[in-house]
């Protein structure tokens, strides 16, 4: 992994981490990340803690350390834990997880491996404990930290190791 | 049939959930009117992560009319000419993503650079991220892309 970063910021400090990082440097597409992103935590019925808990685990897959760092401060209002937290890093975590918890890690971990292979069980778990705009912003919100995490990863400077971070959804 | 929405395409299971469905759509779409990189050389890293992903429903959407050639000799783009050398440096680096985001390197990362600047590496690497994802959703829904127009 690289050490150094491979786009500069733009330059000053408007307070939001989105518009103060490399993204802000592409005005087309920045309103859009913006408004996705606050979309995905506002606008879906998963609680907030359960979108914290599909992105953390996605996190885990693409090796984001930042993205593993963060933690949004309305999951953890919502009641997410650093045990929750610390269970879902683990290779296998399901005995430690409910039933809701355990799909949305096999899903994310799904989405990662082998989206075309998703097996008839998993789909049948999944349609027997979400409702469909359930699944609909689990998938959307997997599909969107996926692609954020790799782009933050492959623009650099990622440091080896991140203390716990809080930080609120930007806007 | 898609397991999640009975015979609806990728797009039309977005729009069922339209608070955020719209948003992302808006999103794939801004990376074809870019300053930064030519939708044509989007369009071909678009089309090689279908590739990549074996995802003929992708790959046989046109998003934006490619040079003739081009589409068919994608697969072989480090030896077939039609390609600029600019084209070539995103081909490389959407590759390299589409395996592992970490092994980009850094010389990757200047080349497209040297082509495009540093806006244009960020804006490939977002629209990567999405086209990736858009991918995704399509195979593990199992549902075929619904927008957009089809290749002759």
């Amino acid at each position: 992994m690289t050490s150094a970063a491979r786009v500069s910021p733009p330059a000053g400090n408007t307070g939001n981490v989105i518009r103060d990082s490399a993204l802000g440097i592409v005005p087309e597409t920045l309103d859009h990340y913006l408004a996705l992103n606050a979309a995905i935590w506002d606008a879906g019925p998963l609680s907030a803690a359960e979108v914290e808990l599909a992105r953390l685990r996605n996190a885990r897959h693409t090796g984001c350390v930042l993205c593993q760092a963060v933690r949004y401060d309305v999951a953890i209002a919502d009641g997410l834990t650093e045990d929750k937290v610390q269970v879902i890093r683990q290779d296998d975590p399901a005995a430690q997880l409910s039933e809701r918890e355990r799909l949305i890690v096999a899903f994310v971990d799904q989405y990662n491996l082998d989206p075309a292979g998703i097996p008839a069980q998993l789909q049948q778990d999944l349609l027997a404990a979400f409702r469909e705009h359930e699944l609909l912003h689990l998938s959307l919100l997997v599909a969107w930290f996926n692609g954020s995490s790799r782009c933050a990863v492959a623009l650099g400077g990622m440091p080896e190791a991140m203390p716990r971070l809080e930080i609120s959804v930007p806007r | 049939m898609s397991w999640i929405a009975g015979d609806l395409g990728r797009e039309q299971i977005m729009d069922r959930l339209p608070a955020i469905g719209e948003h992302f759509q808006r999103l794939y779409a801004s990376f074809y009117s870019l300053s930064q990189l030519p939708p044509e050389t989007v369009e071909l890293c678009r089309l090689r992560l279908a590739q990549l992903h074996r995802s003929d429903a992708d790959f046989a959407l046109e998003e934006y009319p490619l040079a003739a050639g081009k589409r068919e000799q994608l697969q072989d783009w480090h030896n077939a000419s039609p390609f600029s050398a600019g084209e070539r440096a995103c081909l490389e680096l959407a590759e390299v993503h589409a395996m592992d985001c970490s092994a980009i390197t850094d010389a990757q990362a200047d080349a497209v650079k040297q082509h495009f600047g540093e806006a244009g590496l960020v804006a490939l690497l977002q629209a990567l991220g999405v086209f990736d994802g858009f991918i995704r959703l399509g195979l593990i829904w199992q549902a075929a892309p619904a927008g957009g127009k089809q290749h002759d």
